[in-house]
């Protein structure tokens, strides 16, 4: 037998960390959990918010930024660093 | 057994077939598919040829795991040397081809020479035929296919197949089979067009014997659940590629008005869930259980009622992201004519956006384009422009030679804006906010390449303990790993791992789809150990299976320093260097690539492989591999 691991393989002990219900904020990276159904979701952390598509009643992806909002946010947000010296 | 399949050597000029078996030897040095062709193409290929001219050889083959028990191994491989680049040309495609392929007895094909007319060959249960093709010469890929089932008398004949863009040797014309599964990049079907070559067809009823049957339908199971468990699977299986766009268009990732911007805004029409409202139905390649390949009817316009299949997320990009595009028909469209001509679509895509910027900045004018408006956002013109390409007219002639012929026919300041590595386009990506995306297209041995290293859990901002654990598997690492993909350290470990991965992949004959490529938690190569030890009795650890890998990437770099290549081919167009990035989330915005960062990246990557400051193999290095004497003609 070429190969007989004991323990978990990477790919088997990574699957148990996954999460369901959740997706990342692609701003902020957080994890959050849209209420079921919603269209939209506004990141509680960064205030970005996200037009939302339900792969299945539990498994929520985020389907595109709501342009006019993180537009002014991201925006604002430059326009800071840029001030600050950043 | 499932090792018994043979090679076939078969000379288009004389007419001449030759088949023989493939040693057990050389299976364990580059096991099949793609690893094996390397070898091929660096003994079969001399230096120099002409890739269009008849001593360029042409190579097709089946993943080692192919028409197995195992999952997702489907995978075909063409090599050659490239039309496009002049450098290594392979492409590899899914669908049924390759299963077909084996059960018709062979594993490999040679194919020497340049027949007098157009042919195709007929391969089934062991025989090798050369058949007139003048019937199905100047025939669409879906045309040719359903001509040679019907004059062979069998629906079940699995084909791989040119279009017309291959006949006219476009310089990135694609290999296909099916509706829509396409050999792509660096310009495969021009190499089978520049031999008259009009398509295999297969069939085949020998058995594959599996090793360890029982233990190998056990394994599967687990490897399964695996797999469909995965969020990426299931996303995938509910929407297909065109989900990547979601994530990567919302934080600014994508090249846009050929590179002017980095995302395009309200593109909601083109979005997957835009795409799922006129989507009939999922389907899947042999063996696969995600079905990630969507089907559909185009709903408007002169193309009403056509029948295609995809788009993928990379056709998202091609047809829309670059040239500005936000109309989900001009996607629809555009995506069958490619599959139609067989064109590969990220040059089509990237080739007529760059012109629009040449166009706008008046470096093309309309006596060039023969009236047509050649503007960002102008949806008629991109699908103009696949019909122009593939048929050579005007322009699209031009553009059909590629971007570094067509840069020096037009002239001016029209190659400074030609976004491509090694003389191929890149894809729709913007990878100035992510350093290791940009070493991993600029440092692909076919040219800028997101299928050859790319590192896309990079951006899923993973713990670095995570990290830790992929990237230590299966040979140690201990360097630096961050979680921010805008850094620059440690990242060239994880394009060559991702690279050396990609390749077991597809010696194996495995779905990028089913490795750490989409999702963290893919199979790899402790994995594959196992697989290959249940189908095939092959004997190897995962070590063993990375240094294949490892191997083969080196054949394909030996084959590449001797067609020319040097250190600064491994390298970006400046304007990732020069111009900020405008759009997205404020992380990635004004984000350009850092010249001497990038280049310590490069050095960094080279010691990883044991290449030398030039990126030239050491001769430790091909000591160690065990490919010091090539070429060594074992086959």
């Amino acid at each position: 037998m070429a190969k007989e691991t004991t323990g978990a393989t990477t790919m088997e002990s990574l699957a148990r960390g996954r999460t369901t219900g959740k997706f990342r904020c692609v701003n902020c990276f957080v994890r959050i959990s849209p209420p079921p159904g919603a269209k939209t979701y506004k990141c509680p952390h960064c205030g970005f918010e996200w037009r939302v598509f339900w792969i299945s009643p539990t498994f929520p992806r985020i389907r595109g930024p709501v342009w006019d909002v993180n537009r002014r946010l991201a925006a604002e947000e430059v326009s800071k660093q840029r001030k600050g010296g950043k | 057994m499932a090792l018994n399949r043979k090679i076939a050597y078969i000379n288009l000029t004389t007419g001449e077939i030759e088949t023989k078996p493939i040693p057990i030897s050389m299976r364990k040095k580059f096991l099949g598919g793609r690893g094996l062709d390397m070898y091929l193409m660096y003994n079969h290929v001399k230096p120099g040829v002409d890739p269009l001219g008849p001593d360029n050889v042409a190579f097709v083959s089946a993943g080692i795991l192919v028409s197995t028990l195992a999952s997702a191994t489907a995978r075909t491989h063409i090599g050659g040397k490239s039309p496009l680049t002049g450098y290594v040309g392979s492409a590899n495609m899914g669908g049924f081809f390759a299963p077909e392929m084996r059960w018709a007895g062979f594993d490999h094909l040679v194919i020497k020479g340049k027949a007098e007319k157009p042919v195709y060959l007929w391969i089934h249960n062991g025989e090798i035929e050369i058949r007139d093709a003048k019937n199905i010469w100047g025939k669409t890929v879906h045309e040719t296919q359903q001509i040679v089932r019907e004059e062979l008398g069998d629906r079940e004949i699995k084909i791989l197949t040119i279009g017309p863009a291959g006949e006219k040797l476009v310089r990135f014309a694609n290999v296909m089979t099916g509706v829509k599964d396409a050999g792509g990049r660096s310009g495969m079907g021009a190499l089978l067009g520049s031999k008259n070559l009009k398509c295999i067809a297969c069939r085949g009823t020998m058995d594959i014997k599996i090793a360890h049957p029982q233990e190998a339908l056990d394994y599967n199971k687990t490897f399964i659940t695996q797999i469909t468990s995965a969020k990426v699977s299931q996303t995938q299986g509910k929407i297909g590629t065109p989900f990547i766009w979601g994530s990567t268009n919302s934080w600014g990732g994508i090249r846009t008005n050929n590179f002017q911007y980095n995302q395009l805004e309200y593109s909601d029409d083109i979005e997957a869930e835009s795409l799922d409202e006129v989507n009939i139905g999922m389907a899947g390649c042999f063996g696969c259980q995600v079905h990630c390949r969507a089907r559909y009817i185009i709903p408007d316009g002169p193309y009403k009622g056509v029948y295609d299949e995809g788009p993928e997320y990379t056709a998202q990009g091609a047809f829309c992201g670059e040239p500005g595009c936000t109309k989900r028909n001009t996607l629809l469209v555009c995506n069958h004519l490619a599959n139609i001509y067989g064109m590969d679509l990220l040059e089509v895509g990237s080739l007529t956006a760059w012109a629009m910027e040449l166009y706008e900045k008046g470096i093309l004018t309309d006596k060039d384009t023969d009236g047509l408006e050649l503007r960002f956002g102008n949806d008629e013109a991109m699908i103009e422009m696949c019909h122009r390409i593939a048929r050579r007219e005007g322009l699209g002639d031009i553009l059909a030679e590629g971007g570094l012929r067509a840069a020096k026919k037009i002239g001016k300041d029209s190659i400074k804006y030609l976004i491509h590595v090694k003389g191929m386009s890149n894809l729709h990506s913007d990878e100035r906010g992510t350093p290791s995306l940009a070493l991993g297209i600029a440092t692909g041995s076919r040219g800028s390449d997101h299928l050859r290293s790319r590192p896309a859990v990079d951006l899923y901002h993973l713990p670095e303990p995570v990290l830790r654990k992929i990237y230590s598997t299966p040979v140690a690492y201990d360097g630096p790993l961050t979680s921010d993909y805008k850094d620059y350290e440690g990242k060239p470990w994880q394009v060559f791992w991702h690279e050396t991965c990609y390749e077991a992949v597809d010696c194996l004959g495995i779905c990028k789809y089913h490795t750490t490529f989409l999702a963290a938690t893919g199979p790899n190569f402790e994995e594959w150990s196992r697989v290959l030890y249940y189908n095939t009795g092959l004997e190897m650890s995962p070590v063993d299976i990375w240094t294949v890998a490892e191997r083969a990437y080196n054949m394909e770099r030996l084959f590449n320093l001797r067609e020319g290549l040097t250190r600064k081919d491994d390298w970006l167009n400046d304007r990732y260097f020069d111009e900020p990035t405008t759009r997205g989330i404020p992380a990635v915005q004004g984000r350009t690539i850092d010249r001497e960062k990038f280049a310590k990246m490069i050095g960094e990557y080279y010691e990883h492989h044991g290449w030398d400051e030039n990126g030239v193999p050491t001769p430790e290095t091909l000591k160690r591999l065990g490919i010091d004497k090539e070429p060594s003609h074992v086959l």
